[in-house]
């Protein structure tokens, strides 16, 4: 088991900058997701880790050691390929065994090494000695696949294939785990449960895990810690609550969830609040930040929509009146395009039964709590 | 720095014996021959590197050397003929082979023609045949005691329908037996036309005629062309028909480099028609390239097409007819040899005057070593070329190395007989000398035959995902193991059915065994040329037979194999 470190890790790919100064500090035992639309360098930086990339400058350590000149097959990063890469020619058992094949491999004679390549190249052609086997099968069971062991790979389903693909790498006893969209070839429903119990194995295992994805759903559900990519570079890191509720730039907070993102200036204090001045619009944020110019940020559901008149009192900041363009019905919630001045803003409001939803070209006037205004 | 040493590994030893291998054995040899037809004498490199001797001797060559060769192209009129002759004859051929396969590879590829599947069946007897068991089949038809003579003539017709020994019999054998290679590539041209393009042209008003002429035709063009251009070159390389069938007054260029080699150990004379053979046949296969590559409009798409079949009943009964007409030529030209094999004699009758097995008595008691000959010959190249096709696709495909690539591609411009005197005059003395030996021949064929080897082990290599290899290495395997554990298992169909017709050309090789076949080595194709020098026509017959067998047994493995692909 082990922390992972990488420093200023760059790369070029012929003169393009597909890494740029990537600075990760991962805890041993941690859960930590990569996350990032694709081509942000998320799967460049697993690469690089793996050591299937090497790195144009910059140092990766795993535990200690630092092993930018370790080859591939000697670094002990167990990973899950994001096709699984389940070798089509071994059962379920072969694909396990494989790496405890290698290992026994390595460490025999020329004289012993014969026999082990011959079970390699054909499962008849060899008996597996019982430690092997049994270590296999444990963690077969632990997968709930025992049952298959003798089955092809492309006999499996693609749940069962993913477990497949983890088992083999979880058995090598790896010092890091790492995870290429492991469920991006799963269906919806099976991605749900492929979750919990990929997060259920990282939590009994502890074994320090880097999982790339560009779903950020699932990144925030399951890492304990989340590294945000853009352009090759990382822009935030923090836990899903840190990212969702203070992204440090627009890009975030687009992209871990839904924001509102409005241009202003910072115009003065008042009571402790921060006043900013937009197009058409003033807002308070209890928000305090140094620069002047400001991207306004707010989140659809921190948006109360109200017909006219209908404000309580307690709800008299940043009252800002605006025409419903579109509403949309997604069951628990009522998701409305909202035209303000030039802007639109998405709202969301939890969905009472009974009570009627506003329709198109109705005129309203939305609420913003001043803490739940973010400045950056 | 320390990356290069870091990744010195088993895999980059690998690749280095691989460029040393081409490097002695296909690129030294054709720059010998061509320094040679500088110097009209043999240049010993590999000698001068070891033996400063031999570099004096070169140097003074070299201070000799002159374009006096080049200059009796056209001075020499054997020469200059030769040349003619040789492109004459391609292009004849490539026309001919052209024009009678347009309604075929029509027939095939648009119509509900009857009989398809039988006639595209016997599409394929003619590739399995080694030429100069063609050309020695014709003479058995078209000869002065032919069959096809004897019914000429009691139709009332004078001396023979078709001399074989001349260039129309040289053309005859190659149109009938080179036109499928040219069928597949039309008949795949065919299919370029959408039928929504057609459509679209007869909802604009046009006629089926009209639109066939100025839509489908067209669009097959590229094509076409292309087909044409390989005809051309398989042609020009062809050496066992000429050998067979070329009269004393008839120079053609494979013929006239064998004899000046084989009867005058002319090197000068030699180098230099080996030159202008490797030149021309570079060029127009460098053609060929450019019009595949250039002008292929989107055949390749992934988009399934829709074709609709041609069904007049008119057309499609002709076009039937026709096809089977010119497709069982060849078949009659077989059944000739095996008729000739197993008859006591033969004279100028329609059939044998009786049959008898004896002939084949007669191999399998004294030429049972040219069998077991070609079967080693054979297996050795087989070996040589799985191991060095399955390296070389891997570091071609995995690691971009376009410079191998290129090099494996070049046997494929260079004809046989240009390869054996390149080799000849390269390996002839000492530190290598290996003219004479079963070593050179093998290595003579497996470069020959390894382009086709690395085209089919390339093919499977690329369906094989990058991450499946990596997932090997990420789990403890050295690129190697991975490479042994991983990459061979799942290579092998490909691997089986590549060296399945490694081993079918190498059995049918001609012109490779001719020049460079120790008497106690002769494989069975020279075994067979020699027969039929000597006259011994019954025996070369029966030979023949055991050959086109053993071929279409292995044929049969590898259509099995490759169909059982992944």
């Amino acid at each position: 088991m082990g922390s992972v470190k990488v420093s200023q890790l760059t790369k070029e790919f012929s003169g393009v900058h597909a890494l740029k100064n990537v600075n990760l500090d991962i805890q041993e035992g941690e859960f930590f997701a990569l996350l990032g639309p694709s081509g942000c360098g998320k799967t460049t930086t697993m690469r690089c880790i793996a050591g299937f990339e090497q790195p144009t400058s910059g140092t990766i350590q795993i535990g200690e050691a630092k092993v930018n000149h370790i080859p591939p097959n000697k670094r002990n990063c167990g990973m899950v390929f994001q096709s699984y890469a389940l070798f089509p020619h071994m059962n379920v058992f072969e694909n396990v065994a494989y790496s405890l094949n290698i290992k026994q491999l390595n460490s025999s004679n020329i004289a012993a090494k014969l026999p082990i390549y011959l079970r390699l190249l054909n499962r008849k052609l060899g008996k597996y000695p019982k430690p092997i086997e049994q270590k296999v099968m444990e963690i077969l069971e632990y997968v709930e696949l025992d049952k298959h062991a003798t089955r092809l790979t492309s006999e499996l389903s693609g749940g069962q294939q993913q477990r497949v693909a983890l088992a083999r790498a979880l058995v090598m006893e790896p010092a890091v785990l790492l995870m290429d969209e492991p469920l991006s070839n799963l269906d919806q429903k099976l991605r749900h449960s492929m979750r919990n119990t990929i997060r259920r194995i990282q939590q009994d295992l502890g074994i320090t895990t880097i999982f790339v994805t560009h779903d950020q759903e699932e990144a925030m559900s399951m890492a304990d810690r989340v590294a945000v990519m853009d352009s090759g570079e990382v822009k935030q890191i923090g836990t899903p609550i840190e990212l969702y509720s203070r992204p440090s730039t627009p890009f975030i907070a687009n992209f871990v969830g839904t924001s509102n993102v409005l241009k202003g200036t910072v115009v003065g204090q008042e009571n402790g609040y921060s006043v900013v001045k937009g197009h058409g619009f003033l807002i308070k944020s209890t928000n305090h930040v140094e620069q002047k110019e400001v991207n306004v940020i707010v989140r659809p559901e921190n948006i109360k929509a109200f017909k006219p008149g209908t404000i309580s009192s307690d709800e008299l900041t940043n009252i800002i009146e605006g025409t419903v363009l579109v509403s949309t019905y997604l069951g628990s919630i009522v998701r409305y395009d909202i035209k303000v001045e030039e802007y639109q803003l998405v709202v969301d409001t939890t969905f009472v039964p009974g009570e009627s939803i506003l329709t198109e070209g109705e005129k309203v006037q939305l609420t913003i709590d001043p803490e739940r205004v973010l400045l950056i | 720095m320390k990356n290069r040493l870091s990744s010195f590994n088993g895999l980059t030893l690998v690749k280095v014996l691989i460029y040393l291998f081409f490097g002695v054995f296909l690129l030294l040899p054709l720059v010998s021959v061509f320094l040679v037809s500088f110097t009209g004498q043999p240049i010993n490199l590999l000698g001068s590197i070891t033996d400063p001797n031999i570099l004096n001797s070169t140097i003074e060559k070299f201070s000799s050397a002159s374009f006096d060769n080049y200059e009796k192209i056209f001075t020499n009129k054997t020469y200059f003929s030769a040349v003619q002759n040789s492109l004459e004859l391609a292009i004849l051929v490539s026309l001919i082979v052209i024009v009678m396969c347009i309604p075929i590879a029509y027939g095939i590829a648009r119509t509900t023609m009857p009989f398809k599947k039988t006639i595209a069946a016997l599409c394929t007897i003619p590739l399995i045949v080694p030429t100069f068991i063609s050309a020695y089949a014709i003479i058995i038809m078209f000869g002065r005691a032919g069959w096809v003579t004897y019914i000429y003539n009691s139709l009332g017709g004078e001396g023979m329908l078709l001399n074989p020994y001349s260039m129309a019999g040289i053309v005859l054998v190659q149109v009938f037996f080179f036109f499928p290679y040219a069928l597949w590539p039309m008949v795949a041209a065919f299919k370029v036309s959408d039928i929504s393009l057609e459509e679209a042209s007869l909802n604009l008003g046009a006629r089926n005629w009209f639109t066939f002429i100025f839509v489908t035709f067209p669009l097959a063009i590229p094509g076409v062309i292309s087909s044409a251009l390989l005809i051309f070159t398989v042609s020009f390389s062809d050496f066992g028909t000429p050998i067979i069938l070329a009269p004393k007054d008839l120079n053609l260029l494979v013929v006239e480099a064998y004899r000046e080699i084989a009867g005058f150990f002319n090197w000068g004379g030699a180098a230099i028609l080996t030159v202008i053979m490797v030149l021309v046949a570079a060029f127009f296969f460098w053609l060929q390239h450019l019009f595949t590559k250039g002008k292929n409009y989107g055949s390749v798409s992934g988009k399934p097409k829709q074709q609709k079949l041609n069904d007049s009943k008119g057309l499609t009964r002709t076009l039937s007819v026709y096809s089977l007409v010119l497709v069982i030529i060849p078949v009659l030209a077989m059944i000739s040899i095996l008729l000739q094999s197993l008859a006591t004699t033969w004279g100028k009758n329609p059939l044998p005057n009786g049959y008898t097995l004896s002939h084949y008595q007669t191999i399998f008691s004294s030429s049972m070593g040219n069998i077991q000959n070609s079967i080693v010959l054979a297996l050795g190249a087989l070996i040589l070329s799985v191991i060095i096709a399955t390296f070389v696709s891997y570091f071609v495909v995995r690691q971009n190395s376009s410079k191998l690539d290129f090099m494996t591609s070049i046997p494929l411009v260079v004809p046989g007989i240009a390869f054996g005197i390149a080799l000849i005059q390269t390996f002839n003395t000492a530190p290598l000398h290996l003219t004479g030996t079963a070593l050179l021949l093998i290595v003579a064929y497996t470069i020959r035959r390894l382009p086709y080897m690395v085209r089919s082990t390339m093919g499977t290599m690329r369906a094989i995902k990058q991450d499946i290899e990596e997932a090997a290495v990420n789990l403890g395997a050295t690129p190697l193991t991975a490479a042994i554990t991983i990459i061979g298992p799942l290579m092998l169909p490909g691997i089986a059915a590549g060296s399945i017709l490694v081993f079918i050309t190498v059995i049918k090789e001609t012109s490779i065994s001719i020049l460079l076949a120790p008497a106690d080595w002769a494989p069975m194709s020279l075994a067979i040329f020699q027969n039929i020098l000597r006259g011994e026509y019954y025996t070369a017959a029966a030979m023949s037979v055991v050959l086109v067998i053993i071929v279409l047994i292995l044929q049969a493995i590898a259509n099995r194999i490759s169909k059982n692909q992944l």
